[in-house]
């Protein structure tokens, strides 16, 4: 395998995947029940995922992974439910973005924040119905 | 030789690669070309999956798990509803299992899993035209 052809396609298209998940997540900031954005963030953690681990980037994919598998659940139970989610999802964007800068100036990434792997590893709250009325008396 | 081993020697099998990522479709490419396979044409979302399946005819398509506009899963239903025959393996990566059996279930022949092990993906793309690894 050529590996620096491929770390410059992974570079390139992590690039792009890392932009389009952060207006993703503003996104959702806007309106936590929107599906387009859950989807979009999805699709492109689990892409990082497939490329890093191709290169063997295991602090890459091991982020990505949980990401993905957070979002996954997500979807699955109906929308974010906690508002600490997105939080983490920023912090999880941005420790990304650090992970993959560091192999775009060196070569290879870094040790991910364990703090962070952790935090991710913790299965999320699932979605809340919304608060109904109380029926008010007359 | 006969004339069989010449025919199978001489005649690529058909691939159409499916998947959202350049870096994925590269390699794959990178893999299969040299050992026998012609990738004919590459789909970048399930739509184009399904389009170019119809147009192009493979003998084989590898189809990533996730991808936009039309899952992979959804993909493969249409594929088969329009072919029956057609040929299908699924691209899928670590804790997609559900997702897999779905797609088994679906008709698609076998799967291969990211990180690729070149080996491992020929000897499937192998099987699942020939029937055999």
């Amino acid at each position: 395998m050529d590996v620096a052809k491929y770390r410059s396609l992974f570079l390139e298209e992590a690039g792009e995947h890392l932009a389009e998940m952060s207006r993703a997540l503003l996104a959702l900031e806007k309106d936590p029940s929107a599906a387009e954005p859950l989807e979009l963030l999805f699709r492109m953690a689990h892409s990082i995922k497939g490329m890093a681990g191709s290169l063997e980037y295991d602090p890459i994919t091991e982020v990505a992974h949980r990401l993905e598998d957070r979002i996954g659940r997500c979807r699955s139970t109906g929308g974010i439910g906690e508002p600490e989610e997105l939080p983490l999802w920023f912090r999880a964007l941005e420790e990304l973005e650090r992970l993959i800068g560091a192999v775009r100036a060196s070569g290879a990434p870094p040790s991910a924040d364990p703090a962070l792997v952790r935090a991710l590893a913790v299965a999320p709250a699932p979605a809340r119905e919304p608060k109904k009325k109380a029926p008010t008396l007359r | 030789m006969t004339m069989t081993n010449t025919m199978t020697m001489t005649t690529a099998i058909r691939v159409l690669v499916a998947d959202d990522a350049r870096f994925m479709r590269e390699m794959i490419r990178e893999i299969i070309e040299p050992e026998g396979f012609q990738v004919i044409g590459e789909a970048t979302d399930g739509v184009e999956a399904v389009e170019a399946f119809q147009n192009l005819k493979p003998d084989l398509v590898t189809m990533d798990i996730v991808m936009p506009r039309c899952s992979g899963l959804d993909s493969v239903r249409k594929i088969l509803a329009t072919d029956p025959q057609a040929r299908v393996v699924m691209v899928s990566a670590l804790g997609q299992e559900s997702l897999v059996s779905e797609a088994l279930e679906a008709g698609a022949c076998d799967f291969i899993v990211k990180p690729f092990k070149p080996d491992r993906v020929l000897v499937t793309l192998r099987k699942a035209v020939t029937g055999r690894s």
